[in-house]
């Protein structure tokens, strides 16, 4: 499922042209020419080694470093050509650090920018309520808490909530989930999907981590040595990786990792014959094609009945054949 | 100051302080029923004068350092300059330096806050930059990237999570000053110090003992307000849980 049919109207588009960044202490640029376009909506995840130019890339759009030579345009327009606080406080800003100011009670760490806009504290309070309870806190009590009392995890759900504030239309994420635990950011991860596909936003996320990046990819740019190696969805890299370097990068499970990424809506299930009734095993459709196979394995079936996502009727089966089938590189994916 | 240097006690008559109690006629170290009698006819002004040196002295100077700070951040030669500046007025003897600035602007208040203004300088500012200086990087970049301008930035978040280093330099500038202050009534300051002079001159111990007692609860008061404002500025430092 594409993002682009479900974005609205007040969501941005962020095109690199050419966008370069060049140190003057340095003589290998540090951005070094980059063009791609985010459509309105999608999440945009830039990837690569330590020093690849990921994070720079993502700095360059808030202006927090300023770009040498080319352009960034949001909705076709140059960032240079807009004010800067103005350009700032219209893009949510989540970072690995957080960067919670600890001498401020959560409601005015989320109220910062709004204050700036001249809301009335009520409206403050309301919006920091509400904003809490979509990141999973508790408005009643949390409002008047200081960041101190939270757990690291709970403060990058304060963060995430605080870039949140005044429904920007962008919002920019460097390694957002990377200081959390495992399970923690996991969590964080599923909990802001949700909260994506509820209010969708342009995002440009840069990890180093590849499982997250087809996790949270609409899009994924691999990037090495300020360049761009490779653009596009997960499935697309997975399958087709430019070069070596990517293929490395990806992993030598890719085929398992593009399992992952696809349920079986993406494929063509066979009908239940007539009369036919459902096996013992059966799987929601929303499942993961890696999910369905490791059942597959574990309970020694080569096929599953399949369920629609209430999981109250049975829609179709899924043979094992169908799965292994996805694996060839050219295999296209039905609903792409 | 004909008194100085002061004279031996012992069996001294004190005729300006009226009918004087066996206590006083003794000169015992301390006469706690004339000190009562007369603690506002005789303690209660010199004790607001020193009060009031010493905030106009941590007033004025407070301001200045902080100046000096926001310079320095910017201008590192300022830094260096302003603290060697700083570090050989606070090293100057107190008595020197109160007799110098004499021969510029004469014996009076004025003189005195000149020279106690100094002597906070270099407390305030090295507290005051180390506070900003000790604000976590990454609320700045925070404050950068939600397009906060420098001086909201400044106002917001380097100040207040600033403030227990500079309510330090406070608290320690303030019982410095209030300490020095006394030497400040050998220039007509007035304040606690002129009544110690007395009594070294006179040998009457118990207006010693009352007057230089007061500038210690004076210290320690001062001292223990502080405390109480720094808390209630800075709440959050109370508020965090061991992680």
């Amino acid at each position: 499922m594409t993002v682009a049919e479900q974005a609205s109207s007040s969501c941005a588009e962020i095109a690199f042209r050419d966008t370069t960044k060049q140190y003057e202490t340095r003589s290998q640029p540090a951005v070094d020419h980059l063009s791609f376009e985010i459509p309105p909506g999608e999440i945009c995840v830039l990837i690569g080694p330590s020093g690849c130019g990921k994070t720079t890339a993502l700095k360059l759009v808030n202006r927090l470093i300023n770009l040498t030579s080319g352009d960034i345009t949001i909705d076709g327009r140059s960032i240079q050509d807009l004010e800067l606080t103005q350009l700032r406080r219209g893009i949510g800003y989540v970072f690995q650090q957080i960067g919670l100011f600890p001498h401020m009670t959560i409601q005015d760490n989320i109220g910062t920018v709004p204050r700036l806009l001249g809301w009335s504290k009520q409206e403050i309070r309301t919006r920091a309520g509400e904003l809490l309870e979509l990141v999973g806190l508790e408005p009643g009590t949390d409002l008047s808490r200081y960041p101190g009392e939270f757990s690291g995890g709970q403060q990058q759900r304060i963060g995430v909530a605080r870039a949140m504030a005044v429904d920007p239309q962008i919002m920019l994420m460097d390694e957002p989930f990377g200081a959390i635990d495992p399970i923690t950011r996991d969590r964080l991860q599923d909990d802001f999907l949700r909260l994506h596909r509820e209010a969708r936003k342009t995002i440009i996320f840069v990890t180093h981590d590849i499982d997250e990046a087809i996790k949270m990819g609409d899009r994924i740019a691999i990037m090495r040595d300020g360049h761009l190696l490779q653009w596009g969805t997960a499935d697309e890299i997975l399958a087709h990786p430019v070069d070596e370097f990517v293929a490395n990068f990806v992993g030598a499970d890719r085929g398992l990792k593009r399992l992952r990424v696809r349920t079986l809506r993406d494929l063509h299930l066979e009908p239940l014959g007539p009369g036919e009734r459902a096996g013992e095993t059966s799987v929601p459709i929303t499942t993961s094609l890696l999910d369905v196979l490791s059942l597959m394995l574990s309970e020694g079936r080569d096929v599953l009945t399949v369920y629609d996502k209430d999981e109250s009727h049975p829609i179709g089966t899924v043979r094992l054949e169908a799965i292994t089938a996805t694996l060839s590189p050219d295999a296209t994916v039905i609903s792409a | 100051m004909s008194a100085w240097p002061p004279i031996a006690a012992g069996g001294v008559v004190i005729p300006k302080f009226g009918k004087p109690s066996e206590c006083v006629v003794q000169n015992h170290q301390f006469c706690a029923g004339w000190f009562i009698d007369h603690f506002s006819s005789r303690f209660l002004t010199p004790l607001l004068v020193h009060i009031e040196l010493t905030a106009i002295a941590v007033g004025v100077g407070l301001p200045i350092a902080f100046a000096a700070a926001l310079i320095s951040r910017r201008y590192h030669w300022f830094e260096r300059g302003f603290s060697l500046f700083a570090a050989f007025l606070y090293t100057f003897p107190a008595l020197a330096f109160f007799e110098l600035m004499v021969q510029v602007t004469g014996i009076n208040k004025f003189t005195a806050e000149i020279a106690l203004v100094s002597y906070t300088q270099l407390i305030l500012f090295v507290n005051i930059l180390t506070g900003l200086r000790a604000v976590p990087p990454d609320a700045l970049e925070a404050a950068r990237a939600m397009g906060l301008t420098h001086r909201q930035t400044l106002l917001r978040v380097e100040l207040p999570l600033a403030l227990p280093p500079i309510m330090a330099g406070i608290r320690i500038a303030t019982v410095t000053i209030i300490s020095l202050a006394t030497v400040a009534a050998y220039i007509g300051a007035g304040g606690l110090g002129s009544l110690i002079f007395d009594a070294i001159g006179t040998g009457f111990k118990t207006e010693f003992i009352a007057a230089g007692g007061l500038a210690v609860v004076l210290a320690l008061v001062a001292d223990g307000g502080l405390v109480l404002l720094q808390r209630t500025l800075t709440p959050w430092t109370r508020r965090s849980v061991v992680r």
